[in-house]
Order: structure tokens, then C-alpha cells, then sequence
């Protein structure tokens, strides 16, 4: 339904007239565009659209009161923290109300219990810094620094530095999310009424999962307005800032925290490696470092990094092997001397040789640098993280560089690099994660079916694939998963937003771009009803 | 480099240019932005904390994505697509900006797209279209026209802000362009830089008959009338014979050396003449031991940067060449990231001074956040100008200085008025006003 102007007054009524605009010029900046993930895929094509309205509300109960306008008079609405995370975090059909909550930016640092309570536009950043300063840490999710940290929370929230904080649904602490409908759900400790967001379970069943399950729904189960976050201790030293942008850093306190580069005989040295430390229970990351992150990290601008890719070949890919180690002197420097002395032991044993590497954090610590990743082709996706076991883990990315040959081009020359994987929770868990990069400029349609075809990929070699629900097509993947994870997720999906006006039409927006991208459909050998394309646009 | 065969497929290149005549020059630029909004936040290496987050004024006041350059990105990229229509609101967002440069350094810290010359292109397109600039802008450009400055003052004037004592030289190798603000407004910049160069014993001379810079003009997208300014002052200055061209304004500093090879396709060292801040030149002198901070100023001072002697200044050389696949340029481009900023040498004078306490903002460098005043921006949107400085004001409130420093006439005045307007307990000084009186027995 159109916005009227008696709606309009209303919503306006509501925030106040600076903090709503439905003027085409306002809503145009709000378009999709190339935005973070799947830049000029298909996806972006077929399926976002330029909000209607846009609204900008300060508080939770703005946002229940905007809500329940939405839901009397069937408005479609799509909840944008920032807006980062691609088309699949922008509206998907016509005349839909943006609502942006970067308004939303409250702050305040527990020092006392070691958690942060932010707002959804509050970005990982300054929380790290604000906890820095306070002898605490988290973990600024592989997103990037620049992402809300709710949004990432509810989505992914994992980095290297994973390998100690563990995952992101083990520091979601008090939550407060406003329902599709517009009533209120409290989880943990706040459920109990008071305003203590200290604890993260619930009276009854855990709820967490349905915001996030393995990596989120884009929105589609309600909005979180307000959520304490987990922080862990961190070494007391400041981490001094230096350069001038675009070379920029963190120096390191050399004696309380440190990052060593160490080249391995092997893959299997690699892994082995990474379960070792992990056993020990030592570092504060552990990541296996790609030759392509290298050549970015080396390169000034994009055309030095396609002269250096440029040099490397299958050899040298498959040859290449460091395992980058981040030591952290917690409690001591006589406890980083000691996990130093660990490493050292571990590493001999594998045969790893460490090489000089630089007293200064460019990404991970502060500034999970995702962005930049887009340098030297405009255009990526991720089109899978994986969290298996460190022995199964591994052998995810060379399942996809297989299967990435067959879409080479339009899908950049990789010389069969098999992504990356890491560390997780002290070596329990392995993750892989593997990117894929394009010219957007290209015909791309060859992406938006490889994309596809990972979670055939997955399913064929029964890989725990993250990217489910909103992110893949739920009839083809949910009967595989579960089973018949699919009819549990839209039976959620229908009691708490049975007029589907919270982000429609996800979780099925893939189902519907699969129907309505032609060349998507000889992707399509698994059933689905046929009336998925109904869902309004 | 690698035969380029085997890593890069066939793709027909475009012809492009850093030319903002054009803006279907920058459509690869707009079409790029994937919100990460760097442009925005501080770099998230330096970033504070919890406050003062963010360096975009425009997107820190108005808030909607639109304000800030990714929205800007697409709404830009639109128009050049003719997939919109100009209206009021297009135009305030467009015109409500500082071009200070903050989201240009920010992109190429992630990306390398060229954002400030995407939103000056726009506002070229804005004037082509005869919907821009802002009435206030045509205001400024009719008193240009009639009076040479941008206040209409009396242009014979012009000099009357020199100094008893002090006459400039008939010829010399330093010709200082004073600028509109330093001849009518801020008299004393010009009168302490006459007397910073007297106690250096630097002969300087003064153009005959200097007249506006053309910031504004350029600014706004008023290219023709600016590069008109342009090559005249720089055709005096070339007659003069002088070796330096000294400017103790940030805005005017940015005009010579960048926007004027810009208008002219020059490159800044094709200028004939070298283009200086005060603040190098004084630091050089300082380190030669030409000049001597000897009095004390006891005072907790801290420093703005402004953004046309910052993140806007690196030089300018022309660019003409072809695009490829995955966006990669030949001949390969230098691109400017404003690394090349006057950021050492105004804190290396102000250090010297006896008695001075310098205090670094949370935002510094090329990250700090602009006052609000220039580029157009506060003749056209005093509101978006008085909400910048007050908003800076508080950072500088917050790191303790009880003296604001700046190094433009704009700044000083904005902040002048932004302290007056809320009782604030900071003073507000030139650099050249401080070094003036350090060196003054």
C-alpha cells in the first residue's frame, strides 16, 4: 500500500517533520546501489527497490509506534542500521518504508560486569575503543568495523579474534526487539521486567535462535533496538594509532600483544598447527593469512594489485602457507612470554618458520578492514562461511575452487586458491569462509548461479553451510536441512508477522528472485509452490 | 608487470578524465559506493569512542543517508542517468556541503573513488542545468563581478588593511596574495603576516590590482567565471616574476595550487611559481633560523586543521586515460589522497612557541571535523555552518584548549561567531596572529 498523507502525518507526528521524507531525491540515496555484498548481481537487479519513505526514529518506543502504523495499514517496512550489508538489507518491493536506525546510537559500558549495552546504530568502532579504554575488548565482526554491531550480532559477528571470544550468539546478553506486530519482546534478563540486561538467557526457551540461528534473517522477525554485548579482558596497554589515511595503524605494546607471521611446510602443518595452539590455550587469534590478502595488503592501488596477482600461479598458491598468530599478554608480559615460548614449541614441532612481521595491527584489533576489499574489483561476495570441525573445515575451500572453475570467468583468475580458514573457540571449531570476486561491468549472471550451485555444493558434500534462510533459496535448501527446515522457519515467520509486512519477501526473497530472473531458471531442479511470485512488489 | 593476457580478460576500455566539465566522467566513481560509509566515520584506526563518531558534517546535521556522499554517490549517479528530477531538496543536498574532503580521503582509504570530484562535477551539472548555484552563490558572483571581492567592498580598498611601516616591495621573489577575508574582514591576518615576513627580513610585493580568488565561484560550479579569475591571477603573478606565491588562506591556498591547474588543465607544477602556505613558509624560516619564537604564550591550545591546507591539497596533475576491466586505469594514475596535507608544520611552530600547550583534538588531521564555513556553505546554509562549528566547538571544549588555533580566515570567523553565539570560553586566533606575537618583542 502507498503511503497516503494522513499516514504520512501520522509517522511524522511520530518522530518528528525533520526525521521522515518521502521526497524522491531523499529516497534515492537510500537505493541499493552496488552496496556492500553482490555488487550489480542479478539479486540487486531483479529485487531492491527505492523506499517510499524513509524514517529516522530515536527510540524503541518510536519504532513500536511506526510499527504498528505499518502493520494497520499494511505498509511493508525494511528496519537499515547502515545499510552495509548489501541489497539483501534494502527494500525488496515498491513503496516501502525505510526505516533507518542510525539514530539509535546509545552507548553505555559496564566496566563493572564487562558488557556494552548500544542502540542498532551504534558501529563496532567506537565500542571497541570505548572498551580499550577499559581494559576490555570484543570482537569487531568480519563485516568491518564500520558495521552495526547489532546488525552483525543477528548476522555473523565472527573474525579471527573468534579464536578465543568464541562465536557471537554466546555474547548477545539482554535484548529488546520490537516484535512485526509492534509489541515488545524482552530476551534474558530483561524478560524479568526490570531494566538489567546482564544476563542472556531467557526464563523460557532461548529466543536468541530466532534472530540469529547460524547467520540471521535480515530483519524479517522484528527489529532489535536495544542489546547488552558480552566484552571480554583485554591487556591494559594503549594501542597508539599512527599514519596518515590510507596508511593507518594500531602500534602494538611489543612485550603485551603481537602479531607473528610463520611460514609452513604444509596445509596439514597449518591445521595442525591451529588445533596445537588451540589446545594449549594460548594466542588471541590464529588465521591461515591467502596469498591474495597478502598482495592486497601490499599493493598501493588496485592496478599494483592485478601486477602483483598478476605474478603468482597455481604453484605458488598451492605453495603458500603462513599461519598468522596474534599473542596477547592478558595478565602479564610474563604471560605473553610464556605463550611466546608455547607458539615457539608448537611451531617447531610443525616445522613453521617465523618471519619478521610489523608491530602494528592494520585490521582485526579496531578496523576489521572488509571494505577494502572491494579495491581491486568493485565487486564480492562471500559466498560461504562454514564452521566445522578444524579437520573438515579445511577441506570446504578446495571444494569450492573446484567448482568455482566452471564460473571462471566472469569470476576473477584465483589460480584455485582455496579461500581461507581459521581458528575458532581454541581450535573446537574450524572456520572457512571463502570470497569470490567479479568486474561488475561484466555479464554476471554466471555469479548469481554459482551462487546457487554452493548450496548444491553443501548439500552433495553435507557441509554445515552457514548461508541458509534468507540468503539461499529456502525450498532448496530447507528440505535438505532439519529436515524440513524450511516449514519451521515460515511457520515462525507467519505467527509473528503474518501479514508479512516486516522486509517481505524474505525469508523467500531468493525463492522469488530464482522465479523471476530468467537466467536462474535452468538453476531450478527443486520444488516450490507456485505461487511464490505473488508476494507483492 | 606479468603479460597481462594471462590474469586479465578481454574487455574494451573506456576513454575517461578527472575532467568535472563532464559528469558522465564520474559515473564509474558513483556507481561504485558500497556503503561503507568511510566517508563518514573517522577512520576507524583513530576512531575516539562514543563521541564524536563521525566527520561529515552535512550527514552529522541533516542525518538521512542522502546528506552524506553515499547517498550523494547515487543521487548523483541518477541525474547523470537522467533517472531524476532537480527539485529544492536536490539542490540543498547538494549545495549543503562543505567539500571539505573528509569523505574523499575516507573512500580512498577503502576504495579510491574519486568522490570530491564527483560532487563538484554535480554541482557543474547543476549550474549547466541552470538550476544551481544557490541564490546566495549568485549573490557572491555579482559582487565578484562589480567589486572584485566577495563582500562588494569597495575595491580601492583593497589595501588599506597594510600595516603603518610596512611597504611592500616593487619586486621580490614572495608575492603574497592576501585574499577577500585578510583585505576587508580579517585585516589582522594580513597585517601580522606583513609583520611576520618584516622580522624575517623577506622582502614581499603585493599583485597591483589583486582581486578575488574565486572560491566560491569555482566552488558552486561556476566554471566559466572561475577559470576567467584563474587564468587572469595567474597571468600577474607570471608577469610579476615572482618565484612564491604566499597565501595565508586555507581556501585561497587551495584555489592556487589545486583548483586553478584543475580549471586550467595544468598541472601545479606547470603553474611557473610555487604555491605556499604561510605556515610552510614559516616553518621553514623557523627551522633556518630566520625567525624565533621567543615570547611566551602560556596557553592549552589546540589546532584546527583546515580542510583546503589538509586532506585538499595535494597538487593537481591532469588526467586523460582508459578504463578497464575491473576498473583498472592506464596510464596508471597517482591517486590523491590527500597524504600530502600541512599537517606537521602549523604544530611543529605552535609547539615552539614558549609556554604553549598543544592539545590534539579526538579528530585531527585528516580526520578532523570542518568548521562549516567554507566553500559556499555558509553564505547559502548558516544554519548547517553554525551547527558545524558549535559541533566542533564541543571537541575542542572536550580536549581542554582553552585557545582555538586556525590557519583560515573563514574558520576563525565561523568559530568566532559560533563561540560569541554560545558564551564559550574558548578565543579563537590566527596562526598568523600567534606567530605575530611570538615573535613581536
Amino acid at each position: 500500500m502507498e503511503i497516503s498523507k494522513e499516514i504520512y502525518r501520522v509517522l511524522a507526528d511520530i518522530v518528528g517533520d525533520g526525521y521522515i521524507s518521502d521526497d524522491p531525491v531523499v529516497c534515492e540515496g537510500y537505493r541499493s546501489g552496488p552496496g556492500g555484498y553482490e555488487s550489480g548481481l542479478g539479486y540487486e537487479r531483479v529485487m531492491t527497490k527505492v523506499p517510499g519513505c524513509v524514517i529516522m526514529p530515536k527510540y524503541t518506543e518510536e519504532v513500536q509506534k511506526i510499527v504498528k502504523v505499518c502493520y494497520r495499514h499494511e505498509i511493508p517496512y525494511v528496519p537499515y542500521s547502515t545499510g552495509f550489508y548489501g541489497p539483501r538489507s534494502h527494500p525488496h518491493v515498491k513503496g516501502a518504508l525505510l526505516i533507518d536506525l542510525k539514530r539509535m546510537n546509545d552507548f553505555v559500558l559496564d566496566e563493572k560486569h564487562f558488557y556494552v549495552e548500544v542502540g542498532p546504530g551504534m558501529v563496532y568502532s567506537p565500542i571497541q575503543e570505548e572498551c580499550m579504554k577499559h581494559g576490555a575488548y570484543v570482537v569487531i565482526g568480519g563485516g568491518g568495523a564500520q558495521a552495526s554491531a547489532i546488525a552483525n550480532l543477528i548476522g555473523d559477528g565472527w573474525s579471527p579474534l573468534s579464536h578465543r571470544i568464541g562465536l557471537p550468539h554466546r555474547r548477545i546478553l539482554g535484548t529488546e526487539v520490537v516484535m512485526p506486530d509492534g509489541e515488545i519482546l524482552r530476551l534474558g534478563s530483561l524478560a524479568q521486567g526490570g531494566d538489567d540486561p546482564f544476563w542472556g538467557e531467557s526464563p523460557g526457551p532461548d529466543l536468541r535462535g530466532l534472530l540469529r540461528g547460524y547467520t540471521g534473517l535480515r530483519g524479517c522477525l522484528g527489529i532489535v533496538t536495544r542489546m547488552a554485548i558480552k566484552t571480554l579482558p583485554f591487556q591494559p596497554e594503549r594501542l597508539v594509532p599512527t599514519g596518515i589515511s590510507p596508511n593507518t595503524a594500531l602500534a602494538l605494546p611489543e612485550k603485551r600483544i603481537k602479531w607473528i607471521n610463520f611460514v609452513v611446510p604444509s596445509k596439514d602443518a597449518q591445521v595442525k598447527a591451529m588445533k596445537e595452539i588451540g589446545h594449549a590455550e594460548i594466542a588471541g587469534a590464529v588465521t591461515k593469512v591467502p596469498l591474495f590478502w597478502r598482495a592486497i595488503a601490499k599493493a598501493e592501488c588496485k592496478e599494483e594489485f592485478w601486477d602483483l596477482w598478476g605474478k603468482e600461479n597455481e604453484q605458488t598458491v598451492a605453495n603458500f602457507h603462513i599461519v598468522r598468530v596474534l599473542l596477547i599478554g592478558y595478565t602479564s608480559e610474563e604471560q605473553m612470554e610464556y605463550d611466546e615460548r608455547v607458539l615457539m614449541d608448537i611451531m617447531t614441532e610443525v616445522g613453521g618458520v617465523a618471519r619478521r612481521t610489523k608491530p602494528s595491527d592494520e585490521s582485526w584489533i579496531k578496523n576489521a578492514d572488509s571494505a577494502g576489499m572491494w579495491l581491486m574489483c568493485g565487486g564480492y561476495v562471500s559466498v560461504d562461511y562454514v564452521i566445522e570441525t578444524m579437520t573438515q573445515a579445511p577441506e570446504h575451500g578446495p571444494a569450492y575452487a573446484e567448482l568455482k572453475k566452471k564460473y571462471t570467468p566472469p569470476l576473477m583468475p584465483d589460480y584455485g586458491d582455496p579461500g581461507w580458514f581459521q581458528s575458532f573457540e581454541m581450535g573446537h571449531q574450524g572456520y572457512s569462509e571463502f570470497l569470490v570476486y567479479w568486474d561488475q561491468d561484466d555479464d554476471t549472471n554466471p555469479v548469481d548461479q554459482f551462487y546457487v550451485d554452493t548450496s548444491k555444493m553443501n548439500i552433495k558434500n553435507r557441509f554445515y553451510t552457514s548461508l541458509l534462510g534468507p540468503h539461499q533459496p529456502l525450498y532448496l535448501t530447507g528440505p535438505k536441512y532439519g529436515p524440513n527446515y524450511h516449514e519451521f522457519l515460515l511457520k515462525v515467520k507467519n505467527e509473528f508477522d503474518p501479514k508479512w509486512m516486516s522486509h517481505p519477501p524474505v525469508p523467500l526473497a531468493h525463492d522469488v528472485f530464482v522465479e523471476r530472473a530468467p537466467w536462474m531458471h535452468n538453476m531450478k531442479d527443486w520444488e516450490s509452490p507456485k505461487d511464490l511470485d505473488k508476494i507483492k512488489d | 608487470m606479468a603479460n597481462e593476457s594471462d590474469v586479465r580478460y578481454y574487455k574494451p576500455r573506456t576513454e575517461f578524465a578527472l575532467d568535472i566539465k563532464d559528469i558522465q566522467n564520474f559515473v564509474y566513481d558513483m556507481s561504485r559506493c558500497i556503503k561503507c560509509k568511510g566517508c563518514n566515520w573517522v577512520d576507524h584506526t583513530y576512531m575516539p569512542g562514543a563521541k564524536f563518531m563521525t566527520r561529515c558534517p552535512s550527514a552529522e546535521k541533516y542525518q538521512f543517508d542522502a546528506y552524506g556522499a553515499y547517498g550523494k554517490m547515487r543521487i548523483g549517479h541518477a541525474f547523470a542517468e537522467g533517472r531524476l528530477e532537480w527539485n529544492e531538496k536536490a539542490l540543498e543536498i547538494i549545495y549543503a556541503c562543505t567539500l571539505c574532503g573528509a569523505c574523499d580521503v575516507g573512500c580512498k582509504r577503502n576504495l579510491d573513488l574519486e568522490i570530491e570530484l564527483s560532487l563538484e562535477s554535480l554541482r557543474v551539472k547543476a549550474v549547466k542545468d541552470g538550476v544551481g548555484p544557490m541564490p546566495a552563490h549568485k549573490k557572491i558572483a555579482e559582487n565578484i563581478a562589480k567589486t572584485h571581492n566577495m563582500y562588494a567592498a569597495p575595491h580601492d580598498k583593497r589595501k588599506d588593511w597594510l600595516p603603518a611601516g610596512i611597504t611592500p616591495a616593487r619586486k621580490a621573489d614572495v608575492l603574497y596574495f592576501v585574499g577577500c577575508a585578510a583585505s576587508y574582514t580579517n585585516k589582522e591576518i594580513a597585517q601580522s603576516v606583513a609583520k611576520i615576513l618584516k622580522a624575517a627580513k623577506v622582502d614581499f610585493m603585493l599583485m597591483p590590482d589583486e582581486q578575488c580568488c574565486g572560491n566560491t565561484l569555482f566552488s558552486v560550479g561556476m566554471l566559466d567565471e572561475a577559470k576567467a579569475l584563474a587564468q587572469r591571477n595567474i597571468d600577474e603573478v607570471r608577469k610579476s616574476g615572482a618565484k612564491t606565491l604566499l597565501t595565508a588562506c586555507a581556501e585561497g591556498y587551495r584555489m592556487w595550487k589545486v583548483d586553478y591547474p584543475k580549471l586550467l588543465n595544468i598541472s601545479t607544477a606547470d603553474l611557473g611559481f610555487k604555491v605556499v602556505h604561510l605556515v610552510e613558509y614559516v616553518d621553514e624560516l623557523m627551522k633556518d633560523g630566520a625567525l624565533k619564537m621567543s615570547k611566551a604564550f602560556a596557553t592549552r591550545m589546540a589546532y584546527q586543521d583546515a580542510c583546503s591546507m589538509s586532506r585538499l591539497s595535494d597538487p593537481w596533475t591532469p588526467y586523460q586515460g582508459k578504463r578497464g576491466w575491473m576498473g583498472c586505469v592506464e596510464p596508471r594514475l597517482k591517486r590523491r589522497r590527500g597524504t600530502s596535507g600541512l599537517y606537521a608544520q602549523p604544530r611543529d611552530i605552535l609547539k615552539a612557541i614558549p609556554g604553549v600547550n598543544l592539545l590534539e583534538m579526538p579528530r585531527t588531521r585528516e580526520n578532523a571535523f570542518c568548521c562549516g564555513a567554507g566553500r559556499g556553505t555558509k553564505e547559502a546554509f548558516p544554519d548547517l555552518a553554525k551547527f558545524s562549528a558549535a559541533h566542533r566547538l564541543e571537541e575542542i571544549k572536550d580536549s581542554g584548549a582553552e585557545t582555538l588555533v586556525t590557519a583560515c580566515p573563514h574558520c576563525k570567523n565561523n568559530f568566532a561567531q559560533a563561540i560569541k553565539a554560545g558564551n564559550e570560553h574558548v578565543q579563537v586566533m590566527d596562526i598568523a596572529e600567534v606567530i605575530c606575537a611570538s615573535i613581536e618583542s
